[in-house]
């Protein structure tokens, strides 16, 4: 029994982790229609900025956490400007939203993504970075029968933080009002002095702060900062936006937790190496039977 | 003489060897309430989609209060002043009425780089306040937490003629908002227009209702295959044998 509540802490602090990863593919599969696949990377640079900091000026982690945010930011923006401003050179809504479009930034966006890997790779080699020991979030905590880490905290806790800043920035300010309509109909949007592009930059600027902040705290929690690190999140976040519906920031949170818990209790029944399975197989579940995610039909968007 | 409001010099816009729009000048003054009629594919919307930003012109220039607009981009037309709605309507369904009026609030200022996260509960209080005046313009109010999504086609459409009065614009201009309304709604909506231009607005009305445009405007221009043949009073109009040429050649009056 402790075994299980164990693993379910476990699974709901990787389930957060996807979910900062999913808000992001989320965000801007929202404004713009397309997937970005170099939001790995993103959470990549997060870890590695992370590490550097600590390394060479040993700020306390809430410091760290603020400037990999703004890394994150600061990455995101650049990678739009990049990869997927120079495709929109036509404004009206068809080709915004095209296929054309789409699959332009889809190769723009995963070559940049092997830019920066072979990049970052060439920096740091692409064996796994020392972490220092006393850097690391697994120092136990025992909880009555359940003994979990100091990392679960921190993770649950970041998360739980960034996801209600979310909600306000969304709901309440002028950021997140404009990308809320840019998503719902990018033209009015437009039409009422929204500057579209703009609106996309603040996006990703969001969308990739959340992603670099979940890649430091994974790199501290599992002492794992790698190159290829952002290859597993970011295809389970990839399958949390797809089965939360594609555009919806509600959907893509629960089923990243169900997703993170899922793969915590099925080292209960399976050897760990198989846990990644558990994501391909919702996916697979996910496009058979529910084609417009979980939460059917309801095409809720931010 | 003092630069006219709204002054469209020698407008056009050819799709292919298709002449959308050929050569129409118009002056527009402050206060101004324009009808602009005409047959099926006369150019109206197009001529609309010019003067937003939707579509640049080929040939000619658009001046508003002063400043050259054409070539601008749709968001900085607005944010010059001129606030549009749509033939087919353009609100954000999954936001909430409110929500939907504050974008146009927020939209007429550019977002600076300190001012972007700031609540517009809190700090920008003059952006609920201009979105909620519009509600009250347009009688959503008790509609405001609503989804947009779920209220009537018909408020739906005063939502999109709300969310660009939030803007706060000089210029109003409204592509056939009386499509798809009934009789009632379609009186009902000539009385909101003219007692919009009655407190002031300056607004150009697209319709194919004639008997709206004819009810409200004192000015009538009629573009027949991308030209103005017409400009004047309901009765001038009425009576201009090319008007009668154009309509009784057409399918609709």
């Amino acid at each position: 029994m402790d075994y299980y509540l164990q693993q379910l802490v476990i699974g709901l602090s990787l389930g957060m982790v996807y979910a900062l990863v999913a808000i992001g593919f989320t965000l801007i599969f929202g404004v713009l229609n397309v997937v970005n696949f170099a939001h790995g990377e993103i959470y990549t640079i997060g870890a590695f900025a992370g590490l550097l900091l600590f390394t060479s000026f040993a700020p306390p982690l809430a410091a760290v956490i603020l400037i990999v945010l703004a890394v994150g930011a600061l990455a995101g923006v650049g990678l739009e400007r990049l990869a997927f401003r120079p495709f929109r050179r036509f404004t009206d809504e068809a080709s915004l939203k095209s296929r054309a479009m789409r699959e332009a930034t889809l190769m723009s966006s995963l070559a940049l993504s092997i830019v920066a890997r072979e990049a970052i790779e060439l920096i740091f080699g692409s064996q796994f970075q020392a972490v220092p020991f006393k850097l690391l979030l697994n120092n136990p905590i025992k909880l009555g029968p359940v003994t979990i880490v100091d990392g679960d905290l921190v993770i649950l806790g970041t998360s739980a933080l960034m996801l209600f800043a979310l909600q306000y920035v969304l709901k309440h300010t002028r950021v997140g009002l404009s990308i809320r309509a840019v998503s719902n109909n990018a033209l009015g949007a437009r039409y009422v002095g929204i500057d579209t592009n703009r609106t996309i930059a603040w996006t990703f600027a969001v969308g990739s702060a959340m992603g670099a902040v979940a890649g430091i705290l994974v790199g501290l929690y599992y002492g794992a900062i790698f190159p290829a690190m952002g290859f597993s999140p970011g295809i389970k976040a990839f399958v949390a936006m797809v089965m939360g519906g594609l555009s919806s920031i509600p959907g893509a949170v629960v089923c990243a937790m169900i997703i993170g818990v899922s793969e915590a209790l099925s080292t209960i029944f399976v050897a760990s190496v198989w846990q990644d399975l558990v994501a391909y197989a919702f996916l697979i579940v996910t496009l058979i039977f529910f084609p417009r995610g979980i939460f059917g039909g309801v095409r809720e968007r931010v | 003489m003092s630069e006219p409001f709204l002054s469209i010099r020698d407008l056009g816009r050819a799709f292919g060897g298709l002449k959308a729009v050929d050569g129409v000048s118009a002056d527009i003054a402050r206060g101004e309430l324009v009808g602009l009629i005409g047959p099926n594919g006369a150019g109206k919307t197009t001529l609309f989609n010019l003067i937003s930003g939707f579509t640049p012109p080929s040939s000619g220039e658009v001046h508003f209060k002063g400043r050259r607009i054409d070539g601008l981009k749709p968001d900085e037309i607005a944010r010059a002043g001129i606030g549009r709605t749509f033939q087919n309507l353009r609100i954000f369904p999954n936001m909430s009425v409110f929500d939907n009026v504050s974008v146009g609030a927020i939209g007429a200022e550019r977002i600076g780089m300190l001012s972007a996260f700031t609540g517009r509960r809190g700090v920008s209080e003059r952006i609920s306040q201009r979105g909620l005046a519009a509600l009250q313009a347009v009688k959503l109010i008790d509609d405001a937490e609503e989804l947009a999504a779920n209220i009537s086609y018909g408020k739906r459409k005063y939502l999109e003629i709300a969310r660009a009065l939030a803007m706060q614009p000089d210029l109003l201009i409204l592509d056939e908002p009386a499509a798809g309304l009934n009789e009632t709604e379609t009186k009902a909506l000539a009385d909101f227009i003219a007692s919009l231009h009655a407190d002031g607005m300056t607004i150009i009305l697209v319709e194919h209702d004639m008997k709206l445009v004819m009810s409200i405007c004192r000015r009538i221009i009629v573009l027949a295959s991308g030209r103005k043949i017409a400009d004047g009073t309901p009765a001038e109009v009425k009576a201009d044998p090319a008007v009668l040429e154009a309509y009784l050649g057409g399918d609709d009056a």
